[in-house]
């Protein structure tokens, strides 16, 4: 019985996901129903989540860990389930793709959030992962007539296949080697290793490095993700570009901090490699593209790489390069949905595409929308006084307390920002500074839309002015 | 008076001077964009209070013992020790007057000239506004950074939809440039912040400047962290060779744009250095200060040479602003002083007479629609009191003896010369070179006959307005008022100075 509490989140948002499917099958015409449905469950869950953030709980043999660290992720999953809900019917529906199935795959992915979060030993964060990618490729494919969007899931899922694979892979050997799956006593073993590192860690190592370099899209593991992106309906991108995203830094929290932290020397320097790689790759094409969505896709791979600072300064003895990492997931959450949502709400006809010129002039004919994804860019940039300037600035403060490796690449970060800022402000150049264009852009408003940029955008200056609440929210989540 | 003393003091004086700007934009944004007029006047009246205010706040920063008047000092982010810390001293005071005086003056010179998105013009203006107040009051370094990139953004909005043909190309080299230098110096605070948590065991006040001074002792911080302050300064000042997106962003950016860069963007640089980055790395300072003292040099001699050649107006002046301002970093990094003293004259000056030069240059701009110098001559003899005005504002330039430009160009030469001779007498040859161009401009432009291109507009030459000349006015009397007393500005900031130079010979306060 008290297993069945401690694990209450999880119940909650699956039983959410059934009702909202029966809700469909009750009132088949209400289109808005299951959305309600799903927001109202999320709700709830939320209230679940607050409850047990005050102390840590286990349950099923401890395979499973509630908590603060529990209760911060499942909100900041449920906070991005909802804001993806309120901006993407509208796409949908102009589409006609339905939405009592989109809401419950959303839910069971955020099951798999939760799960990873909780996750202690190797097995449970496995199946966690699974649960959490697999409704992603469903959601990649959800345009299903679209042959870019069958394209880009067909993508997803054999790389994210092939990735799960040689992560699988990693793991078993790591069991193997050590001779248990829990994630703390993985360590205690590694810990007590006194002639250096025995083959067989060394292949899990690797292993385990490439599976979740491809499950964060670093460089050079990153080729499905401008085609998964560019591909999903634009509302879905946003979603894919930060809900997994997130999913799988917890997933690199949980096995490089967790289990893998006594090798850190060794993997330090192949992160350094990968993050510096990442962020300059992600920049350097992105600044090439005409697409927006495009441009996006790789900017999201950049921000994976300032993410990845995050790890390195962890894994360098700097337990702050963890909340610096939670920390930016909110804002990179808010921001991105932000930015997404603003290409949803212009993309008003089916089957278009934003190329970077269509924006000219948006600024004269729809100031209000313009103004809000200036807000967005700028954040996504870096520039006070928006949560992703503090986020970025969490994660370079953990990286030169780290010092050493992690502090130069601190400094290859903030250089990458510099980059950066060209492609975002490209866009606001766009938006305002160029005559409108010919093609004419739809721009669609419904309340639900308004609302979903509204909460984006008032995060995203909240967290940036006054940032203390959640720093301090980051800190409880990691005391345990 | 006293009453109002008292009233003002009452008030979080600093922090209403810093946002009421940006609560007027708030309340501008408000207004219907169909009634331009209404949201001119607006904008001219929030501007004009805030500068009442912060001459009122002016007699007051004498009466305070401590370092820094007004103080205000509130937790912002208390994990990290981060206040929102703003003070005032001589310095920063004159240095927010001359924002407040320029901001009104450049409100007022937009009301022609910006006819098209008048409402996102000014609430830019206004917002920028409160990014530089902020700048010159913020006492703790974080609060400090986010002012400092918040003025990026609209002078990026100022120049790349306002500007000129070449503008988005200006705006974003504009833009890439400052945003480089201030990243590294983010690396730098936070570095400089962390090194203060480790000696003290916490967090407190690792961000706030008036803790920090003199207590970081760690050489190499000290010479890594110098270097990143030292290069967002100095491309903000901007020394040479990072000098390269000045006179683009110059000549595209509208004549507001332009003297409020010239005016206040560039005495952010100034400031820094002698604010923040030589009290807090005094040690590095004086490591560098050869190199510092070499560039200045080459950037009096290099800035007036390219001025001379130059065919286009406002690019001329841009370019006579890189020797300007050399002559500041020239002093700044004399450490002593006559050297600072003549730095801060210096940054005053440039910023009332080269603001004057570019509202006079885009008075011009209004009647010709040209700045290109050889189509000019003769204007003198149909706008004699628009030839009058812009001779003064030359030869203030120039550094006229009675014109405020001479005060401090012969305090930092004074102050070079204490430090090495050769040096002084390379930067005086530039002032004939100055003499050189500014005169030549003058004559080229104003004397003789009536070109055939000024013929040509006919009636369309007028004489300057009075709403032009109200935006003169005042400068001018203040180049009058400071050229004849600079020591009413000098005695305003002594304390400063003296602060400034024992924490630049590595002291530690009392």
């Amino acid at each position: 019985m008290n297993d069945l509490l401690t694990i209450a989140p999880l119940l909650s948002v699956g039983l959410t996901a059934v009702a909202v499917l029966l809700s469909d099958a009750i009132t088949p015409n209400r289109k808005y129903a299951p959305i309600s449905v799903a927001l109202a469950g999320l709700g709830i869950t939320a209230w679940i989540l607050l409850q047990q953030s005050g102390g840590v709980v286990t349950a099923l043999n401890g395979a499973y860990v509630g908590g603060p660290f529990v209760a911060y992720l499942g909100l900041l999953g449920a906070a991005i389930v909802a804001i993806t809900l309120l901006i993407s019917p509208d796409h949908l529906f102009a589409r006609g793709y339905p939405s009592a199935e989109f809401a419950a795959t959303l839910l069971f992915a955020l099951c798999g959030t939760i799960l990873l979060a909780a996750a202690a030993d190797l097995v449970t964060l496995f199946i966690a992962l699974e649960l959490m990618v697999i409704p992603g490729y469903l959601l990649a494919g959800f345009a299903k007539r679209d042959p870019l969007s069958t394209e880009g899931a067909v993508k997803y899922f054999l790389l994210g296949s092939f990735s799960s694979a040689i992560l699988l892979f990693g793991i078993v050997l790591l069991w193997g080697a050590t001779g248990t799956a829990s994630l703390t006593e993985i360590a205690m073993s590694l810990t007590s290793l006194t002639t250096g590192v025995p083959p067989a860690v060394a292949v899990a190592l690797a292993l385990i490095t490439t599976g979740s370099a491809f499950k964060i899209a670093a460089v050079p593991f990153h080729y499905w993700t401008p085609d998964a992106y560019q591909g999903s309906p634009t509302p879905i991108t946003g979603y894919l570009s930060v809900g997994p995203k997130i999913g799988a830094f917890v997933l690199l929290i949980k096995l490089f901090l967790i289990a893998l932290l006594p090798l850190a020397d060794v993997w330090i320097p192949v992160m350094v490699i990968l993050a510096a790689a990442t962020m300059t790759l992600g920049n350097l094409v992105a600044l090439t593209q005409g697409n927006v969505k495009r441009m996006l896709a790789y900017s999201s791979i950049a921000h994976t790489g300032y993410l990845m600072v995050g790890i390195v300064a962890a894994g360098a003895g700097e337990a702050s390069g963890i909340a610096g990492i939670l920390f930016y997931g909110a804002a990179y959450a808010l921001m991105n949905l932000g930015a997404f949502a603003f290409l949803a709400v212009i993309q008003g006809r089916p089957g278009a595409t934003v190329q970077l010129s269509d924006l000219a002039g948006l600024g004269r004919k729809h100031p209000q929308i313009a103004l809000l994804a200036a807000l967005f860019l700028l954040s996504l940039t870096g520039i006070p006084p928006t949560a992703g300037f503090f986020a970025k600035a969490y994660v370079i403060l953990s990286a030169v307390q780290a010092g050493g490796l992690a502090a130069v690449l601190a400094i290859v970060a903030v250089l990458n920002a510099a980059i950066a800022a060209f492609y975002y402000l490209r866009v606001i150049v766009y938006l305002f500074m160029r005559d409108p264009a010919e093609t004419d852009v739809q721009v669609a408003t419904s309340p639900l839309l308004r609302a979903g940029l509204l909460i984006a955008a008032a995060g995203t200056i909240l967290l940036g002015l006054l940032p203390g609440g959640l720093i301090e929210a980051v800190v409880q989540a990691l005391a345990s | 008076m006293s009453d109002l003393t008292q009233f003002i003091g009452s008030l979080p004086i600093l922090s209403v001077i810093t946002l009421l700007p940006l609560v007027g934009a708030l309340g501008i944004a408000l207004i219907p964009s169909s009634r331009p007029s209404t949201i001119r006047v607006a904008a001219l009246v929030i501007s004009f209070v805030t500068f009442i205010l912060s001459l009122l706040m002016l007699p007051g920063i004498r009466e305070f013992s401590s370092e820094f008047a007004f103080s205000e000092q509130i937790p912002w982010i208390p994990n990290f020790g981060i206040t929102y810390h703003l003070g005032v001293d001589g310095l920063s005071g004159a240095l927010v007057v001359l924002t407040t005086l320029l901001s009104w003056i450049c409100i007022l010179a937009s009301f022609g000239p910006i006819q098209s998105r008048v409402k996102e013009y000014f609430i830019s203006f206004l917002i920028l506004e409160t990014g530089m107040l902020g700048v010159f009051l913020s006492l703790d370094l974080f609060l400090f950074y986010i002012f400092w990139e918040i003025v990026l953004v609209p002078m990026y909005l100022i120049i790349g939809i306002w500007g000129g043909a070449d503008r988005i190309y200006a705006t974003i080299k504009f833009v890439l440039y400052t945003l480089v230098g201030s990243l590294l110096m983010l690396v730098a605070i936070l570095a400089t912040a962390f090194s203060h948590q480790v000696a003290t065991g916490s967090w407190d006040g690792a961000f706030d400047l008036l803790a920090l001074r003199g207590t970081i002792t760690d050489p190499t911080l000290q010479a890594l962290a110098f270097a990143a302050f030292a290069l967002a300064f100095a491309i903000k000042v901007p020394m040479f060779p990072f000098h390269t997106w000045l006179p683009d962003a110059h000549v595209q950016a509208p004549t507001a744009g332009s003297v409020i860069l010239a005016g206040v963007l560039l005495k952010l640089g100034g400031y820094g250095f002698i604010r923040f980055a030589i009290p807090l790395f005094p040690q590095a300072a004086q490591d560098f200060a050869p190199l510092m003292i070499v560039l200045s040099v080459i950037a009096i001699i290099y800035g007036a040479i390219v001025a001379i050649v130059q065919t286009d107006l406002k690019k001329l002046i841009a370019y006579s602003s890189v020797s300007h301002m050399g002559f500041v970093t020239l002093g700044i990094f004399s450490f002593n002083q006559q050297g600072v003293d003549g730095a801060i004259l210096q940054m005053l000056n440039h910023g009332l007479i080269t603001s004057g030069l570019f509202l006079l240059v885009g008075i011009g701009y209004e009647r010709t629609h040209d700045r290109e110098i050889a189509k000019m001559g003769g204007w003198a003899s149909r706008t004699p009191v628009y030839a009058a005005l812009f001779g003064f504002f030359l030869f203030a330039s120039v550094g006229l003896p009675g014109l405020s430009g001479f005060a401090g160009e012969f305090l930092v030469l004074l102050g070079a010369f204490l430090v090495n001779p050769m040096v002084a007498g390379a930067a005086t040859l530039v002032m004939i070179l100055a003499a050189v161009y500014l005169l030549w401009l003058y004559q080229r432009v104003f004397t003789g006959e009536l070109s055939p291109f000024l013929k040509g507009l006919g009636a369309k030459l007028t004489d300057v307005t009075p709403i032009e000349i109200a935006t003169l006015a005042p400068l001018a009397a203040m180049i009058v008022a400071f050229g004849i007393l600079p020591a009413l500005l000098t005695g305003a900031f002594a304390p400063s100075v003296a602060q400034f130079l024992m924490y630049a010979a590595g002291g530690v306060a009392p």
